[in-house]
């Protein structure tokens, strides 16, 4: 039996994916995104958060039946419409073996896997028989510049990306716009040249960064150093997207 | 909206028409001691004299009329030794006079006055041998005169105005039947403000979308109207609702019962959901003001376009509407003596109770259990003597049975003042020859059950600490509470954050909180009949007893409790409605709409809403508010009563404590009302801050 480590789950999560849904969030992550907005998310074992609201324990275990009753018990709820399921993170895939025993064991529910793509191809390969939207963070295509500002290099998300073209599960592709550095003409060239006559990928969304990305950090203890300008207006160059032929929405 | 419209809107928000208000009531009193009149005449003497008084005032851009000039102290019939006398050995309900019902507005306006008229004079030739129907009907038809004649007094000054188009309409209405949605809304405006004149409040305007739908449609079809000169006669309309009501009596500013309820289905079934409607909507979200407050019945076939539209009313953070769904409540009224047909006719009243327009003399508001209260007692008695949970539950239940009884009792020797003119609009108090004050189809009252999360967190924690694991000693419980738990923070800790919690979907607390309800409607039925020939109604609502059973207020018998057992420190608010206990921690809007589907509301049936607050980030796009809409049916689906959503900016609402003049326009839901936040006391305010809000992000 495996366990699953949680941060957080949310319920009617309006902006994870199609109708009202509940998102889980899978704690612990690879990458190390200097913009990240969920820096409890990224140790895989329980830490503790201090604010000025209190401390609070963050991380809690979870066995796959635990967890599949909590998600059946709101199944009408999360069957209106094209609701259902989203595995978040943290990056899901650390925790593939926990969330195919958790499939498993949910009633007929649909299911949306939000992950940055960097993980082992078996476990990308496994997780995608089973769900019924991906959605799949593409940040920089520079090889170097990926792994300065995330801490890893981003050869197997390129990889894992051509698993997710060839696999007929529907995709969008999201991308987040952090001003200066991943919202530049040339990278967002790049990604459109990446994906750009892909099958299966239903659009592209750019996601403005969330200038609330800081708050968070003092509590889980971790410095937040902005290499960049929060204030500057990102940009949402649409248009580079649309040249290409690539459905693409701000959301 | 225009610039007329926007001109209009600001010049009430600003207070400018306030200049022409008198400062002291009229004197009645003298004249009514004078001619020894009776209860009944002096009433009516009231209504003439102060339609006498109002000073007729119309404003430059005006296309509906009235404005209130006359002060919201009502003058006095009686000296206050008759007054003693009259009334020694009653009960007065709230201020006195009727309140929180809804008249029949359809039949007022196809009536008009003069119809009306006519009806108390045919009543009055069938009663002419009974003297106390022959009072009534006189003392009707007197009031009616009266706003007849004020109405002329205003379209003489129309005229000498030339103000040619509000003259011609008021030469037509109030008297007779409107032609136009025009006519009809400057004769309800007339028709309602006078109820108000007489000391009347929380005067509902029920279901508007339907009496008014028949004379908007003429106009649209003949070319009289198009949808944009409908839209802005309405938003004037709703305009001139926001003039007077800082004048009408309520607990907080904002607490005025001018409520209106749309959609649902007519008297025979049949889909109900028109035009209107959604014009009703649109403009309620333009003007944005907090009246009219809007009341929309749904069922699970109700459409996501209207529901999106609705949600957008939500977006803007009016506090409204709330959602009554039809499915469950119909069958419910059925269940407690509502005919098929009337039931299909309900509306909301004040707040979120269920009255049936024109036929309902039901008090919805007669006090509410204090949950918290009879399980404290249940745990300082049962806890020292030793009882089990079953010892404890049976102890909660004689006392829920034990204040029924005293609020059911005290209202035994109610007394409602007669009320000429608000009968004349009832369905049928002129054909029967009575006043309303005597009763009408449905004279039931209603009990809210108050704090019912609390209660249920204090008897699930018990159950958990005390009983289950015996972490918890009963004496150390009970020193604790008495207390404040000063000193024993951990225990405090340990019961607030550690136990299980309504709200949750977790059994081990929702049961509690079914057993609660269950008792409070064993105990309105223990009761049976009430003087009054009808049945006491169990409701869910918790009008502003959250924040009186925590602190105590003057106005009130309920006992005040201290400190709680679920954690609770003592003077702390709890929650509002249907809501988690305050500062629980929730795991969001789906568990707490499956906690709350689980009361059976076939018992439960004086309404009160689950009240939930989302942040104003979740309404980002229209996709979101798709999915908002989509909560709002899932509502419906699960089999829930009433639904209260509401939109919060917490940083909105802190800055606005620091620097309320930025914040003149914030508008909040409160308890079954919205108001504006600057104008609401700071204990009303704090509790709005601490309420659960469920973030998206």
């Amino acid at each position: 039996m495996t366990t699953g480590i949680i941060f957080d789950i949310k319920e009617f999560a309006v902006h994870d994916g199609p109708g009202m849904r509940t998102t889980v969030f899978l704690k612990g992550c690879p990458l190390s995104c200097i913009w990240c907005h969920n820096p409890e998310g990224q140790s895989s074992v329980p830490q503790v958060m201090r604010s000025a609201a209190g401390v609070r324990q963050v991380g809690k275990e979870y066995l796959p039946q635990e967890l599949a009753t909590l998600l059946n018990r709101q199944a009408t709820l999360l069957k209106v419409g094209e609701g259902g399921v989203t595995f978040s993170g943290g990056e899901p895939l650390m925790q593939a073996d926990f969330i195919l025993e958790v499939m498993d064991l949910l009633d007929d529910l649909h299911i949306l896997l939000d992950t940055s793509g960097y993980g082992s191809e078996r476990n990308f390969r496994l997780l995608l028989e089973r769900v019924n939207l991906v959605f799949y963070d593409l940040k920089l295509i520079e090889r170097q510049a990926h792994k300065r500002y995330t801490g890893c290099y981003n050869d197997l998300i390129l990889q894992n990306l051509q698993v997710l073209s060839a696999s007929g599960v529907p995709y969008v592709i999201r991308v987040p716009l952090v001003p200066g550095v991943t919202d530049t003409n040339e990278n967002l060239t790049s990604i459109a040249g990446t994906i750009k006559d892909m099958p299966g990928m239903l659009r592209v969304d750019l996601l403005p960064y969330n200038r609330a990305a800081g708050a968070k950090y003092r509590a889980a203890g971790v410095e937040f150093k902005a290499e960049y300008d929060e204030n500057s207006p990102v940009n949402a160059n649409v248009v580079l997207f649309e040249n290409a032929g690539i459905k693409v929405r701000v959301t | 909206m225009n610039q007329r419209i926007n001109e209009l809107k600001h010049r009430v928000r600003d207070g400018e028409h306030r200049v022409l208000r008198k400062k002291e009531p009229i004197g009645v009193l003298p004249e009514c001691e004078a001619e020894n009149l009776s209860w009944m005449r002096r009433v009516a003497r009231l209504t003439v004299r102060q339609c006498e008084a109002e000073t007729v005032v119309i404003e430059p851009g005006e296309r509906i009329v009235f404005s209130r000039t006359l002060p919201s102290e009502i003058p006095s019939i009686y000296s206050a030794d008759d007054w003693g006398h009259l009334t020694a050995g009653s009960k007065l309900h709230e201020l006195g006079p009727i309140n929180n019902i809804c008249a029949d507005w359809g039949k007022t306006l196809a009536q008009g006055l003069v119809g009306l008229s006519k009806i108390a004079q045919a009543s009055r030739e069938r009663y002419k041998d009974d003297p106390e129907a022959v009072e009534f009907l006189d003392s009707a038809i007197e009031t009616m005169e009266a706003v007849l004649v004020l109405a002329s007094r205003y379209a003489r000054e129309a005229r000498r105005m030339n103000c040619e188009e509000i003259a011609n309409i008021l030469d037509r209405v109030p008297a007779n039947p409107p032609h136009t949605f025009h006519e009809a809304l400057q004769a309800l405006r007339f028709m309602h403000a006078v109820v108000c004149l007489t000391g009347h409040y929380h005067v509902g305007f029920g279901r508007f979308d339907q009496y008014m739908w028949p004379y908007l449609e003429a106009d649209l079809e003949s070319g009289r109207l198009d949808e944009n000169q409908a839209a802005d006669l309405l938003a004037e309309f709703f305009i001139t609702l926001n003039k007077d009501s800082d004048l009408y009596p309520g607990v907080q500013q904002g607490d005025n019962g001018q409520t209106i309820t749309l959609g649902g289905v007519d008297r025979e079934g049949n889909e109900a959901v028109n035009e209107l409607t959604y014009l009703v909507l649109k403009v309620s979200r333009d003007v944005g003001m907090i009246d009219p407050k809007i009341n929309l019945r749904i069922s699970p076939s109700t459409g996501l376009d209207l529901l999106s539209l609705a949600t957008e009313l939500t977006r803007k953070g009016l506090g409204f509407p709330q959602y009554s769904n039809d499915q469950v409540i119909i069958p419910a009224l059925v269940e407690h003596g509502y005919s098929l047909q009337d039931a299909r006719d309900y509306c909301v009243a004040a707040c979120w109770e269920f009255i049936i327009p024109g036929k309902g003399m039901d008090v919805v508001n007669i006090g509410a259990v204090s949950f918290p209260a009879a399980v404290d007692q249940a745990f300082r008695q049962g806890l020292s003597a030793g009882d089990d949970m079953d010892g404890i539950l049976r102890r909660v239940e004689a006392d829920i049975d034990r204040q029924v009884r005293q609020l059911a009792s005290s209202y035994e020797h109610l007394l409602l003042p007669p009320a000429p003119y608000y009968s004349a609009l009832m369905t049928d108090c002129l054909e029967r020859g009575q006043d309303l004050s005597k009763g009408a189809t449905y004279n039931n009252f209603g009990i809210h059950g108050a704090g019912s999360a609390n209660a249920a967190d204090a008897l699930a924690a018990v159950q958990a600490f005390v009983f289950g694991d015996g972490s918890v000693k009963p004496s150390e419980l009970l020193s604790a509470l008495d207390i404040n738990f000063e000193g024993n923070e951990l225990l405090c800790t340990k019961l607030a954050e550690g136990g299980p919690k309504v709200g949750n979907d977790d059994e081990r607390a929702d049961f509690f909180m079914i057993r609660l309800f269950e008792m409070l409607a064993d105990a309105c039925e223990h009761y049976g009949r009430t003087s009054r020939g009808g049945i006491l109604r169990p409701g869910s609502g918790s009008a502003m007893y959250y924040i009186w059973l925590a602190q105590g207020h003057e106005g009130m018998q309920e006992p005040v409790v201290g400190a709680t057992a679920e954690g609770r420190r003592k003077g702390n608010p709890f929650g509002a409605n249907l809501a988690p206990s305050q500062g629980v921690q929730i795991r969001g809007p789906f568990s707490v709409l499956l906690s709350y589907a689980k009361l059976d509301y076939q018992r439960v049936c004086n309404g009160g809403p689950i009240t939930m607050e989302l942040s104003d980030t979740v309404f980002r796009n229209e996709e979101s508010i798709r999915k908002v809409a989509l909560l709002v049916r899932s509502f419906t689906q699960l089999g829930c009563q009433q639904f209260q959503l509401n939109t919060l900016n917490l940083d909105t609402l802190r800055d606005a404590k620091i620097h309320p003049q930025l914040h003149k326009n914030l508008i909040v839901r409160v308890w079954g009302w919205s108001g504006y936040f600057c104008e609401l006391s700071p204990e009303y305010q704090a509790q709005i801050i601490a309420r659960h809000m469920y973030q998206i992000e």
